[in-house]
């Protein structure tokens, strides 16, 4: 088959590979009919993720019909179509239990690793990193899927593959940043970053009552799909606009009652306290750049909760823990609980609450994933969100005027 | 068979578990918490057979009385790799809450025991692991360092951490053999590191 391999630093390429087969009793095999290039698969295209080895199958945003399943599978059978929880969930330990799946503690094969950075294993992803298990992931024509009759969930409405492929990933990552952020009716609540994470969270802070929702990014088309929400919009230049004082102003002085960094480890920033990340991650004296969290420590109303569905990996510098503390704020964080919102976004998509595809600006081949990691990495071409039909099957220019096509 | 409850340490000091060397000797803990039956995974555990599952480097343990078994010890995958005999005897069985052993061959020193408690907190059965390995010198030394890709600390914990996974999750998580494009030299080396070539059991809810 062919997949989409990580091969170093900024080297993304396509390799025809040996097709994955049934390891673990509980395993099935799907023949992936769409994927996607997720924000945080630029953390890696950047080498910002440490433990990525050369040959590594990214992507962990994917869909497609049940080709095999393993003796033990007893909910799935060949022929079925499913959506895949970026999260690999046993289903049985305490966490798993407690509705905390991407906190399991039996999908890692390699916890060992975790634990030496982190203390304790959260659970696995797919192609995410050896730390995260090293599981081969779904940026390709077929992939292995572990606890199959866990995570994976079934679709049997006749709804496009583009409609429901976000359930894999970013549309219950947005509303779990949502959730995390404690929005009562009324509240003010400010989103950094319009990548698909933070309009999905713009999109859920609506749905679960948000008055006013503050959109910040760099990017006018980003922006736009921000606006086009209901979303107030403040573009993100240092030089003109200061964004705890538009904040403060937008909130009537007070500040929003809630703050969610969708935004994460490669935060911009051409301050001077910016240089300073780059120039302290260049020498490994840090290795996140945390400055949507400071601005959002700042900027947030006392009392506020501050959600962070952004990712981060290591260690910050210069966090003003102090403002946190003295503000009394509230902080949640974490990878997505996938398993718990599956049937209950699918069905919000099933009732037309919203239609996730709106987010996606550009859909290819296989071939192509390696051209378009770095276009989207510089934000170029005004990408929204990248899918990929590993088969360049059912992709149809003639109706969907996103398409761009094979070289 | 009786079930021991998880005593309760309130108003008492912390007493570290054993780990360290000494004179050669690893001893090595490990506790996990897992989602079951005291009596249900002291049962799995008291089949010796059923070790090579989710031991590793463990090719086989045959019971040659009620209380004794032989071991052979070295990577199950590689039919001619080296391989480390010896015999080992149970010396103390509570049913349900304890097992203790030791080896009883000359060539090699090793003993250790488990214990099983019902959580306090109701999350299950609290299991202790303590194992002590003197790593031979000599040919046998250099042969068991040859067969073990983990020291014997780190064996230990990943030892206890596959038989939590057994016991939730029906298999041992493994990456071992999966689909992956070119590894280059360095990503070779690594490889066992990152558990696609490492010593992970086969892990089955199989439990006949």
């Amino acid at each position: 088959m062919k997949a989409v391999c990580w091969m170093g630093k900024e080297k993304i390429e396509v390799h025809t590979v040996k097709d994955p087969e049934i390891i673990n009793p509980h395993d099935a095999i799907i023949r992936v009919t769409r994927t996607a290039i997720c924000g945080s698969d630029l953390h890696l295209y950047g080498g910002f993720i440490p433990t990525m080895e050369s040959g590594d199958i990214l992507g962990h945003e994917f869909m497609g019909i049940v080709e095999e399943v393993g003796p033990e599978v007893k909910k799935l059978k060949r022929g079925d179509r499913v959506v895949i929880p970026f999260t690999i969930a046993c289903g049985n330990c305490f966490f798993c239990k407690d509705n905390l799946w991407s906190l399991c503690d039996n999908s890692n094969p390699n916890a060992h690793i975790a634990e030496e950075l982190y203390g304790y294993s959260g659970s696995a992803l797919f192609g995410f990193s050896h730390i995260y298990g090293g599981y081969a992931g779904g940026q390709a024509q077929y992939a292995r899927i572990p606890f199959a009759d866990v995570g994976p969930i079934k679709i049997e409405n006749d709804l496009a593959d583009d409609k429901v492929l976000f359930l894999s990933d970013i549309f219950p990552t947005g509303y779990q940043g949502a959730e995390n952020a404690n929005i009562k009716p009324g509240d003010t609540v400010a989103v950094w970053g319009c990548g698909p994470v933070g309009i999905f969270a713009v999109a859920s802070a609506f749905m679960l009552g948000a008055e006013k929702v503050i959109a910040i990014d760099r990017f006018p088309e980003r922006l736009k799909l921000a606006r086009d929400l209901g979303a107030i919009t403040i573009k993100y230049d240092e030089k003109e606009v200061n964004i705890v004082e538009a904040l403060r102003d937008l909130s009537g002085g007070v500040g929003p009652d809630s703050c969610i960094d969708a935004v994460g480890i490669e935060a911009h920033s051409s301050t001077a306290v910016g240089i300073y990340d780059k120039v302290e991650q260049a020498m490994m004296l840090e290795t996140d750049s945390p400055f949507v969290l400071r601005q959002a420590i700042q900027a947030i109303r006392k009392g506020g909760t501050l959600s962070i569905p952004g990712v981060y990996g290591g260690v910050l510098n210069k966090v003003n823990f102090g403002a946190a503390f003295g503000k009394g704020i509230k902080m949640a964080m974490g990878q997505t609980n996938m398993h718990k919102y599956l049937k209950p976004l699918l069905q919000r998509i099933e009732e037309g609450q919203l239609d996730p595809s709106f987010i996606i600006s550009h859909i290819i081949g296989i071939e192509q994933a390696p051209k378009l990691y770095p276009i989207w990495q510089k934000k170029q071409e005004q990408v929204t969100k990248i899918v990929i039909d590993p088969w360049m099957d059912t992709i149809r220019p003639e109706v969907d005027g996103r398409v761009l096509l094979a070289n | 068979m009786e079930t021991a409850k998880e005593a309760s340490l309130a108003g008492t000091m912390y007493a570290p578990l054993p780990e360290g060397t000494n004179d050669g000797r690893v001893t090595a803990h490990a506790v996990q918490t897992i989602n079951a039956d005291a009596e249900e995974l002291y049962k799995v555990w008291s089949d010796v057979t059923r070790f090579p599952r989710w031991q590793e480097h463990v090719v086989s343990v045959t019971p040659t009385s009620k209380t004794t078994s032989h071991w052979v010890v070295g990577n199950p995958e590689d039919q001619d790799g080296k391989r480390i005999e010896f015999d080992s005897e149970i010396t103390e069985d509570v049913a349900g809450q304890k097992i203790a052993w030791q080896s009883i061959s000359p060539e090699v020193e090793q003993y250790g025991s488990v214990t099983f408690k019902q959580a306090a907190s109701g999350r299950g059965t609290l299991v202790t692991l303590i194992q002590t390995v003197k790593v031979p010198a000599g040919r046998l030394g250099n042969a068991v360092a040859s067969v073990v890709a983990r020291g014997p600390a780190q064996t230990v914990k990943e030892n206890l951490r596959h038989f939590k996974e057994m016991a939730e999750a029906g298999e041992i998580p493994s990456v071992a053999g999966q689909s992956h494009g070119p590894r280059g030299i360095v990503g070779g080396i690594k490889e066992w590191m990152y558990g696609e070539t490492n010593p992970t059991p086969p892990g089955s809810s199989d439990r006949s």
